[in-house]
């Protein structure tokens, strides 16, 4: 579903330096793969080229059978919102709006109709433990339900794949392992393909495969 | 009295023409004590040497002048500067160094600056000279001092010339009508400071009108007026060229009963003695002077020095008059007034 | 702390954000030039004036003044003869029309003698004494010589009545000598020249030592609308004159001023917000919060300093244009003539600089207590997500002072300025921007849900925002709300005039002898030949001149119009009552201002003075004048002639027999003053007045363009600044599938939102506001009124381009903001 190909990225600047070298991955619908690795080593670069929010140097990126390197911007940004789901170390849940509103985002900008959206936000907040909250703001929740939120949001359009960037980054290491559970547990029931940058081990813990990203490459965990 | 001297002035939109002095017309009083306002220029001079209670001796100096602007006048108004009046008054007191002296200056007219012409009765706003009977009256508000003067005529009316009428030049028409009043009695007060002094003294009035006085040559005159301890009066003037050299030349002995002798051209001599450098303008005065006319010959000096008059603002010239004694072989004989003009610039009438 | 490290820690954050700092400074700077320009243009013809009056008159310590056509000459040597004066020297002044030109020559015709003595130095040395006496030589002014073009010995020709009078001019004034005469010449040759026999116009008055007015005044007697003045007065009444008119230009200084004020408040409020976590994490490391708080006045400090700098030298150049370009009036009109000096003035310039420093450091205190009283760990842990959802504070303090401010322009004038309507404007201006983050959720709520997901997220945003929102409100409330306020009003100062012109010129052709001046007239024979000429049905002649009356220090104009008593109350645009009660005395009409400044009512008596006499009127009406803002009295000619034997005329209108023979009438007059008359129909006059009134109002145009285009530069940087400050928010919606296009459509809905909101809320309080103009601060200052008038369509076309200039700057400045990096601030950045 998901193949990188000798991907290369590196950035200009005062100092350039290569980011990424050689990369190639690949990702199976329903697989759910860690990659870990230490500050900077190019993990966050990784998923951007994976989203389309930025394009290689070098090598090929081929989602759901298309060629990345294909489409132009507005494409890219049509394949993240039918196809890809994020989650954030940061939640980045939209402060102004209730959860159901930040959840049903997706679905709104796909144009579907208002009915189908609150029944499936409503279903997916209830899935993630926060079907009592609909009208909430964000405010008035805690980090890890935030995070939940930020689950929910990823998953509730059906992408057939989620970037998880430090989705625990942000949160104490009990409420880090409640996320992670449903996290693994959601992507399970979507039947998406998850990938996950992290430089913790014990976020990574639980997935199918262990990746672990170095300046030299990415090589089996 | 109060009758605008400007609504008696021949009405004309031309410069005017003013009429000549004559030989031959004889002068008559009162009316000719009073202003003549055809011709260009008059002037009531008085001169003369007061005494206050503490004999300290003041010289004083009131002159009202007249002038008929050569300026064309539309006619129409009260204020048409048809008769200008001017007014001098000095005061020389030893003590303060140099002249008091101030001056005003007005259009004629409104009853505020008239110069009548029944009789000498001349006044400028607070200034005036009157001749009441035989006794002249001057009030005088200066800037920093007052003067309110009697002068008692009692010697007869001395008329210079040829019967008034004064040669000034080589031509006849430069001449003015020109008679003295000398050995007139002061009585009256002086204030400089804050109380009026009473004075005593001894005055000489000149009374001079003419259309054309100076010939183009002429820079200046030099002129004396001599209250005599004799009891005559003693008159003359030269007229001086840019070099120094006298134009033309007169003047005339009053004795005291009455005859008088008058001096051809040739027969007065002025002889400049030291000269005083005024500090304010760097004219050089010959304050000084020894005058020859036959049968006398007096050295005169100055009260003071300082007796130079700035009356720029009025008649529009600088020039030196003074109180002065007048010795003859080392004795006193008499005192009056010495006026030294043209030494500054060029004397304009 | 030390001053250096402090310095940079102040100035660092302006130069992060140049384009928010410039307008702030801009705004600040524009604030400080308007006010210090105003200030020396009005001070440099004060100036002029006052030197003027004090030149020509010297030592004198009372001038004795009566009107315009003067008074008789015998009093000026009753005056001189009176024991309580040292020095009276008479003057007769006039301004005459030159001949071929549209210029007047201001004469004063002196005594020179007696001018002399108060003033000794007035013509320049070396000139002939005697040309100041000659009936034929006039002294000018070297700068009304060059703008003449004339030179010393050339000639001059001037109207009188209708015939010319050709003068030499023998020389130049002193270089100090008086501006407000543009010439002097002798008083003698003045009153034959110019008619003017035995009158004169004023007396300059220096007492005896130790005589006080009051005993001089005492002493004397004057005839009927002759008063005795001081320089003081003099300048006071001349300065009154333009005081409303130049209050109103400060108070439009005043306005720049707090719209800089409001921006540097939005500035520093948004860039705190942006180094939220900055300024916490400066608090954890040991800054107290005085520092913190002294570091954000200091910011706006050096805006105000910087804005004062460049406001300074503005504003001193923009005096000296206006003074060469537009006159010392301003453009009003009050000082045709004066090309005076514009003169740096020391206390001006601290004045103005003070005073927009003081607006920038007031602009700053908000934020500056905001910032310090934030808690460090909260600011830090939670972005800059918190401040959205900051408690609203109560909004009865902003609603009082829009009480209070709605309370105050019931006042009454303080000293003849309007100033509790200013108040009452600035209070109404002040509660609304507090009110605002109240008012804005409901009127956002008003505003209906696009069907655009991208749109409505944007919309969702603002409602969630009030304070912020209303911040960036602040600056574009109060531009809009003036700049409709002050289109308002003067439309309806427009259309009231224009009406007014049209009701007050029923003849066919008006005729006026000369173009200006007082020197010109129709005599007694030519009003007949006038009257005679072939295709005119009917004429009416108006005699006009200034007096005073009740003793005070302005002078009214009197006008003496043929007819009046037959028609007045069918041909004037009478205003409130009319008494028509049968009265022995003849009838007078008011006008609106001279009934305000003097207190006059229907059915008063006044008594008017009519050449030294004092004549009772009977006050049946009072009636609208825009004309006169001192004020006019209107009488029938007969009632003038019968008093003051005074048969000639200034001006003439004319019925025509018919409207087609209005060229050979005009030929006609031309031949009978050889071309003396200056002619215009109705059509003319109400075209030359309009084009009058916009030139009036030509600068208060130029500033509500400045005003608006500071506003629309501060919604500008404050969504620039918001977009800056929501990277985070925009950068994740990039992921989530929003396209950039989709994000410009976040931000212009916004834009839009915001402008709709600022354009109501500034419509309904311009509006407001310019009912306090009309009826307060108008009334109050002219003492005239005018009935209200809307330029709907003007307004409208005036929204629409605001709204769409607001989106178009939302979008453009959002996508400036939102450069290639927004992608990366998902990521934590602390």
């Amino acid at each position: 579903m998901l193949t990188l190909s000798r991907v290369r990225k590196h950035f200009a600047g005062t100092r350039p330096r290569v980011v990424l070298d050689e990369v190639s991955l690949d990702l199976a619908p329903g697989e759910f793969v860690a990659v870990i690795g230490e500050s900077g080593v190019g993990k966050s670069t990784l998923l951007n080229l994976i989203a389309g929010l930025d394009h290689p140097d070098a090598g090929s990126i081929v989602f759901d059978g298309v060629d990345l390197a294909s489409l132009d911007d507005d494409r890219l940004t049509l394949l993240r919102r039918e196809k890809i789901g994020f989650v954030f170390q940061a939640f980045h849940v939209l402060p102004y709006l209730d959860l159901a509103a930040n959840v049903g985002l997706p679905l709104q900008l796909l144009g579907e109709d208002a009915g189908a959206i609150s029944a499936r936000v409503r279903g997916i907040l209830e899935a993630v433990g926060l079907g009592d909250r609909l009208a909430s703001l964000p405010r008035e929740l805690s980090g890890g339900e935030l995070q939940r939120v930020a689950i929910a949001r990823a998953l509730v359009h059906r992408p057939k794949l989620l970037l998880a960037d430090e989705p625990t980054g942000n949160l104490d290491p009990e409420t880090a392992a409640d996320v992670l559970a449903l996290l693994h547990r959601s992507v399970a029931e979507s039947g998406a393909g998850c990938l996950l940058v992290t430089h913790s081990m014990q976020a990574a813990n639980g997935a199918d495969r262990i990746l672990r990203l170095t300046p030299g490459g990415i090589v089996a965990g | 009295m109060a009758v605008a001297l400007a609504a008696m002035v021949p009405v004309s939109t031309r410069a005017a023409d003013y009429p000549d002095v004559i030989p031959g017309r004889p002068l008559r009083f009162p009316e000719d004590h009073g202003a003549h306002p055809a011709f260009r220029t008059e002037w009531w001079y008085v001169t003369g040497w007061v005494r206050t209670k503490d004999g300290r001796d003041l010289g004083i100096q009131i002159t009202f002048f007249r002038s008929r602007p050569d300026i064309a006048v539309a006619g129409r108004s009260r204020f048409d500067p048809a008769q200008l009046l001017f007014a001098h008054a000095a005061l020389a007191d030893p003590r303060h160094g140099r002249l008091r002296h101030d001056q005003v200056a007005a259009r004629a007219g409104f009853g505020l600056a008239e110069a009548a012409t029944t009789t000498t009765d001349v006044r400028i706003d607070r200034w005036s000279l009157t001749l009441e009977g035989s006794t002249y009256r001057a009030r005088i508000q200066a800037a920093d001092f007052e003067m309110t003067l009697a002068f008692a005529a009692s010697a007869p009316v001395v008329l210079q010339g040829d019967a008034g009428y004064s040669r000034k030049g080589p031509r006849p028409a430069q001449a003015s009508y020109y008679y003295s009043r000398p050995h007139l009695t002061v009585s009256g007060s002086i204030r400089t400071g804050a109380d009026p002094e009473a004075v005593t003294g001894s005055a000489w009035l000149d009374h001079e009108w003419s259309s054309e006085i100076l010939d183009p040559a002429a820079v200046g005159w030099d002129w004396i007026g001599l209250n005599l301890e004799d009891g005559s009066a003693l008159m003359a003037f030269r007229i001086r060229d840019a070099e120094g050299r006298p134009l033309w030349a007169g003047g005339s002995l009053a004795r005291p009963d009455g005859t008088v002798r008058r001096f051809t051209e040739k027969e007065v001599q002025f002889v400049p003695g030291r000269l005083w450098t005024s500090p304010r303008t760097g004219a050089r005065y010959p304050v000084v002077m020894r005058v020859d006319v036959p049968g006398l010959t007096v050295m005169l000096s100055p009260l003071l020095d300082d007796q130079e008059l700035d009356s720029r603002a009025s008649v529009g010239t600088i020039y030196w008059e003074g109180a002065v004694t007048a010795t003859a072989e080392g004795r006193t004989v008499g005192r009056g007034y010495l006026e030294l003009t043209g030494y500054f610039r060029k004397l304009r009438l | 702390m030390r001053l250096i490290p402090f310095l940079v820690l102040v100035a660092a954050p302006l130069r992060q954000f140049p384009g928010r700092t410039a307008i702030a400074v801009i705004a600040i700077a524009l604030g400080v030039a308007l006010g210090l320009a105003v200030q020396l243009v009005n001070s440099a013809a004060a100036d002029e004036f006052g030197q003027a009056a004090r030149r020509l008159s010297g030592a004198a310590d009372l001038v004795v003044r009566g009107p315009q056509a003067g008074f008789d000459e015998s009093l000026f040597a009753q005056i001189a003869k009176m024991p309580e004066v040292d020095v009276a020297s008479p003057v007769v002044e006039v301004e005459a029309p030159i001949v071929g030109g549209e210029e007047t020559l201001r004469i004063a015709g002196i005594d020179v003698f007696r001018a002399a003595r108060l003033q000794p130095a007035l013509i320049a040395e070396g000139t002939d004494p005697l040309d100041l006496l000659r009936p034929d030589t006039v002294f000018v002014g070297r700068s009304t010589l060059s703008r003449l073009g004339l030179e010393a010995g050339g000639r001059v020709r001037l109207r009188n009545g209708l015939e010319d009078v050709e003068l030499r001019v023998a020389g130049v004034l002193a270089a100090d000598s008086p501006a407000e005469y543009a010439a002097l010449m002798d008083i003698a040759a003045v009153q034959s020249l110019f008619d003017r026999s035995g009158v004169i116009t004023r007396i300059d008055v220096k007492l005896a030592p130790g005589v006080s007015r009051a005993r001089f005044v005492a002493a004397l007697s004057l005839p009927a609308g002759v008063t005795v003045q001081t320089e003081a007065d003099r300048n006071e009444s001349l300065s009154r004159m333009t005081r409303a008119y130049r209050v109103n230009l400060n108070v439009l200084a005043l306005v720049a001023l707090f719209t800089g004020a409001l921006l540097v408040s939005s500035t520093q409020a948004l860039s705190i917000a942006r180094r939220r976590s900055q300024l916490a994490l400066q608090r954890v490391i040991g800054f107290t919060r005085r520092q913190i708080g002294l570091q954000v006045v200091g910011e706006g400090m050096l805006l105000g300093v910087a804005g004062a700098v460049l406001g300074v030298v503005a504003g001193v150049l923009l005096a000296r244009v206006v003074v060469s370009l537009v006159g010392a009036d301003l453009g009003a009109g009050f000082f045709a003539g004066v090309r005076p000096e514009v003169r740096v003035d020391a206390m001006a310039v601290v004045l103005f600089a003070g005073m927009g420093m003081a607006a920038a450091v007031l602009g700053s205190l908000g934020p500056a207590w905001e910032a310090a009283s934030e808690a460090p760990a909260l600011a830090l842990k939670s972005g800059d997500d918190a401040r959205a959802f900051r408690p609203l504070r109560s909004p009865w303090p902003s609603v009082s002072v829009l009480i209070a401010g709605a309370g105050a322009s019931t006042l009454p004038p303080v000293d003849g300025l309007p100033l509790f309507g200013y108040v009452s404007i600035a209070m109404l201006l002040l509660g609304t921007i507090l009110l605002l983050p109240h008012l804005v959720p409901r009127l956002l709520a008003r505003i209906p849900v696009p069907r655009s997901v991208t749109a409505a997220l944007g919309l969702s945003r603002l409602r969630a925002y009030p304070v912020q929102a209303a911040v960036s409100l602040s600056a574009i409330v109060a531009a809009v709300s003036l700049m409709v306020a002050m289109a308002i009003m003067v439309t309806s100062f427009r259309t009231s005039l224009d009406q007014w012109l049209q009701g007050i010129l029923p003849a066919d052709l008006y005729v006026r002898a000369g173009d200006g001046g007082d020197t010109a007239y129709l005599s007694g024979d030519k009003q007949s030949a006038i009257a005679a000429l072939d295709g005119v049905e009917r004429v009416e002649f108006l005699r006009w001149q200034k007096v005073f009356v009740d003793r005070s220090a302005a002078q009214i104009t009197l006008l003496a119009r043929d007819e009046v008593d037959r028609d007045a109350e069918a041909r004037l645009p009478i205003v409130g009552d009319v008494d028509r009660r049968a009265s022995a005395l003849p009838s007078v009409w008011v006008s609106e201002s001279a009934a305000a400044i003097h207190g006059w009512r229907p059915g008063d008596t006044l008594a008017l003075p009519l050449r030294g006499e004092s004549r009772e009127f009977l006050i049946r009406g009072l009636w609208r004048d825009y004309a006169r803002q001192s004020g006019a009295v209107l009488i029938d000619r007969r009632h003038y002639i019968a008093a003051t034997g005074d048969r000639l005329a200034n001006d003439a209108g004319l019925w025509l027999t018919e409207p087609s023979r209005l060229a050979d009438v005009r030929t006609a007059l031309d031949a009978l003053a050889t071309g003396g008359l200056t002619m215009m129909t109705a059509g003319d006059v109400r075209e030359l007045s309009l084009t009058i009134f916009d030139r009036t109002f030509v600068v208060t145009y130029a500033l509500e363009g400045v005003a608006i285009l500071i506003g629309l530069m501060g919604l500008s940087s404050a969504i620039g600044a918001e977009v800056l400050a929501r990277r985070r928010e925009f950068g994740m919606l990039r992921h989530l599938g929003v396209t950039r296009r989709e994000i410009g459509v976040v931000l212009g809905a916004e834009g839009a939102g915001v402008a709709a909101v600022g354009l109501a809320v500034g419509a309904v309080l311009g509006f407001a506001m310019s009912l306090i103009l009309i009826h307060v601060v108008n009334r109050q200052s002219f003492h005239w009124g005018m009935d209200l008038h809307v330029p709907w369509l003007g307004l409208a076309a005036f929204f629409a381009v605001m709204l769409i200039a607001a989106t178009i700057t939302a979008v453009a400045s959002g996508r400036k903001a939102m450069g290639g990096d927004v992608v990366q601030s998902v990521r934590e950045d602390w």
